[in-house]
């Protein structure tokens, strides 16, 4: 394993990159591959391993959920819930990263802080939080607005409810992102940008914006990924609910497989998920690449 | 000098995270009770636990005088969950007659205890004896080992015996039942110029006292006087429906009924009640039992549990216990009820542990003095027919509410989950999303039955002893 040598690497120096190389493939062969292996081969299979349930169905799970109208609209939840958070989360993390790298600003890493700080409190707390900030009597939101709304028990608010507390949490990710693209953009074609008379709007769509493409596209793919998975907010705020108005994918996955023991039908759907994230990942990219 | 201030107190924050972490890890872990330990501070300063020189219980029957293992040392684990305190008294009374028996008792949270004991039961090393919770019986059956106490000694001694035989085996059975009542706030019946005269006998009483209840400010409620939310699958669609004669399954006992026409005349009565009748609504409080908790609402059906969780979470909530209402005063039966299981053990365990499991198990289902404090503890009315009558059993609310009518309650079986799951999803589809009660139910017994396909699942109604 890696014998190629470079003439300035020692022996020992080559026994550690082989021993961190090889010990993490054997970690993700062990805790990734092979998890995602076994649930591959589950998915075509009636299985419960918690009773012991385990009988060859062919493509029967897969059949089943294309017939599923709770897992299409499952998929419609997700894709909404992704477009609309990953939309807001890079516009509203843009704007207030360039509201901070502005010169005008005082206090930037004060700033910095208070948008990270959401990002790294857990969701279950944040969710459990903003559970009570929607309650319809006590909660802070009707407080202020002054309604009696049923927030997350109306199926014409609850997805938007989770949306917006999933927003709000998340968005101070991409203003640190952006924040550091902006800090790394060259100084000399901003400079010389401004020294050919472009204006501050100019300056921001015709370069700043341009350049920032790649982070751009890092923040959205990371978020598709992470978004396509979402279910800590749904579990805590709405379990699915009203009715199945708030089903997320990655709930129903859940549902099958902890709840119902339907270990195959819920390898089955992660697997198409998989596939779905893989496929949106791949578009993400192509539609970026010529302009990146 | 100021890094260092922020370094230092950053060193302290860490240090009492630990300490918590520390604290935290104690309660969630294995707690060690070895009864050969008996020289230790804890046990020092505890009670010794009392050594009976007589053989104990009804039938079935306990001789401390016989020794276990031929007296030699074994060491066994007890899993359970959340109740290392209760746990330890059977821990503490046993090794004291069995001096030569080590009990591990291990306390896994709820969450993990269910996907870790199957995979536990499978390997040799699982434990030998383990706290079951019927609604993961399909998963845990198979890993347990049958009872070596005869069956009919069992049902002489317990009611609803002959639910748990399978195959002419009882693998577990239940030593409490625990149902639905009606828990109502006292301060709130006193300002309504409500008396014990008034408590309701009929669901039309109850709506009656639940509109003396209910306070508004113009169209808003202040004060719901019954609230059912979040809770109507559980405590009516799944138990007021046998008070018509209507069971949760048909008589191949496989296939769900809830599309019929007692379950729909129960969810039309709960939505007269909000809509009609005005007691409380839909959007006022997102729990019954929360807002019963909160002093929002004057009445709630809970389930014996509540009264453990006013006591520990609404200590100032003046609170009473009264039976569920019925239509006619004479009901096929009042509610359903779930039982609390008393104890398996492991089939893959080595044979003396086995025995030991047994002699555990024997111990505690004679032991009169520990099935009410378990009962107690869980709120439960003793499956055992010689505590009916018990003083401290029915001093209990929750208890003294159902001990009246305690044989006219139905446990449908080891419910699989789909069913509660799916009359939720109903219950909210009629609620919030204006759906007709005639499509949710169809809808929910469809995809119940869908479910059910998969699993082994048997309802037991027809063993109800006034079953038609």
């Amino acid at each position: 394993m890696f014998k190629k040598q470079h003439a300035l690497q020692s022996k020992s120096e080559i026994a550690l990159r082989n021993i961190v190389v090889s010990g993490t493939l054997i970690f993700y062969l062990i805790f990734l591959i092979v998890p995602i292996g076994i649930a591959l081969v589950g998915s075509f299979h009636e299985w419960n391993p918690l009773d012991g349930t385990y009988r060859f169905l062919g493509l029967e799970n897969y059949i089943n959920i294309m017939k599923s109208g709770d897992f299409w609209n499952s998929i419609w939840n997700t894709i909404l819930f992704s477009v609309v958070v990953i939309f807001f989360r890079v516009g509203l993390g843009f704007l207030c990263a360039y509201a901070i790298f502005s010169s005008l600003i005082k206090f930037k890493g004060f700033y910095r802080a208070i948008y990270y700080m959401p990002v790294v409190t857990p969701m279950i707390a944040v969710a459990y939080v903003w559970k009570f900030i929607y309650h319809p009597q006590i909660g802070l939101l009707n407080h202020l607005l002054g309604t009696h709304v049923n927030w997350l028990m109306n199926a014409n608010t609850a997805l938007i409810a989770i949306m917006a507390m999933t927003i709000w949490k998340d968005f101070g990710y991409a203003v640190v992102m952006f924040m550091a693209g902006l800090y790394s953009l060259p100084e000399d074609a901003m400079e010389a940008a401004k020294v050919d008379g472009c204006t501050g709007v100019q300056l921001l769509r015709y370069v700043t914006l341009p350049l920032l493409k790649p982070m751009t596209l890092f923040v959205v793919v990371t978020s598709i990924i992470n978004y396509l998975q979402a279910y800590v907010q749904v579990m805590v705020m709405t379990e699915g609910g009203p009715g199945k108005a708030t089903y997320l994918s990655s709930y129903i996955i859940y549902n099958e497989a902890f709840v119902k023991y339907n270990f195959g039908y819920a390898s089955a759907m992660a697997f198409i998920l998989f596939v779905v994230t893989a496929v949106l990942t791949v578009i993400s990219f192509r539609v970026s690449a010529d302009k990146v | 000098m100021r890094k260092r201030l922020v370094s230092m107190l950053l060193a302290g924050c860490m240090v009492v995270s630990l300490c918590g972490c520390g604290k935290t890890a104690a309660g969630d872990t294995a707690t060690d009770t070895t009864s050969t330990d008996s020289g230790t501070e804890e046990a020092a300063t505890e009670e010794a636990a009392a050594v009976p020189g007589e053989v104990f219980g009804d039938t079935v029957q306990y001789d401390p005088n016989v020794p276990i293992n031929n007296g030699e040392d074994i060491k066994i684990d007890f899993w359970e969950w959340g109740s290392d305190e209760l746990f330890q008294q059977i821990v503490d009374g046993y090794t004291a007659i069995h001096p030569n028996v080590q009990i591990e008792l291990v306390n896994n949270p709820w969450e993990d205890y269910w996907t870790k004991l199957p995979l536990a039961l499978d390997g040799k090393d699982g434990p030998a004896i383990f706290n079951i919770h019927n609604s993961y019986h399909q998963n845990i059956v198979n890993y347990c080992a049958p009872y070596d106490i005869p069956t009919e000694d069992l049902e002489k001694d317990f009611n609803g015996v002959a639910a748990h035989v399978i195959d002419g085996n009882v693998y577990y059975i239940d030593y409490g039942i625990m149902t639905g009542s009606v828990y109502y706030n006292k301060d709130m019946w006193e300002a309504a110029g409500l008396t014990d005269a008034d408590i309701p006998k009929t669901w039309d009483d109850m709506i009656a006292v639940a509109k003396k209840l209910t306070i508004k400010d113009g169209d808003n409620i202040v004060q719901a006087g019954w609230s059912f939310n979040d809770n109507v699958n559980s405590n009516y669609l799944m138990g007021v429906n046998y008070q018509l004669g209507q069971n949760l399954f048909d008589t191949d006992n496989k296939t769900c009924v809830v599309d019929n026409d007692a379950t729909k005349k129960v969810f039309q009565m709960l939505i007269d009640a909000y809509d009609k009748e005005g007691v409380g609504s839909k959007d006022f409080g997102t729990s019954a039992t929360d807002s019963f908790g909160q002093g929002q609402a004057a009445m709630a059906i809970a389930w014996g549990w509540f009264n453990n969780t006013l006591q520990s979470d609404y200590p100032d909530i003046n609170y009473g216990v009264f039976e569920i209402p019925t239509f006619d005063g004479d009901p096929y039966a009042y509610n359903r009820y779930n039982g609390e299981s008393t104890f398996g053990i492991n089939k893959n365990a080595d044979e003396k542990q086995q025995a030991v499991a047994q002699d555990i198990v024997k111990y505690f289902l004679a032991n009169d003095e520990l099935q009410v404090k378990f009962n107690l503890a869980m709120n439960t009315f003793p499956a055992k027919t010689s505590l009916a009558d018990n003083e401290e059993i029915l001093s209990n609310k929750a208890m003294a509410a159902i001990a009246d009518h305690i044989d006219k309650y139905i446990w449908p079986g080891p419910v699989p989950a789909t069913v509660e799951d799916s009359l939720k999803i109903a219950a909210e589809n009629v609620f919030y999303n204006d759906m007709s009660i005639d499509e949710a139910l169809k809808t929910a017994q469809d995809t119940i039955n869908n479910d059910l396909k998969s699993k082994n699942f048997e309802a037991v109604e027809s063993l109800y002893k006034y079953a038609k």
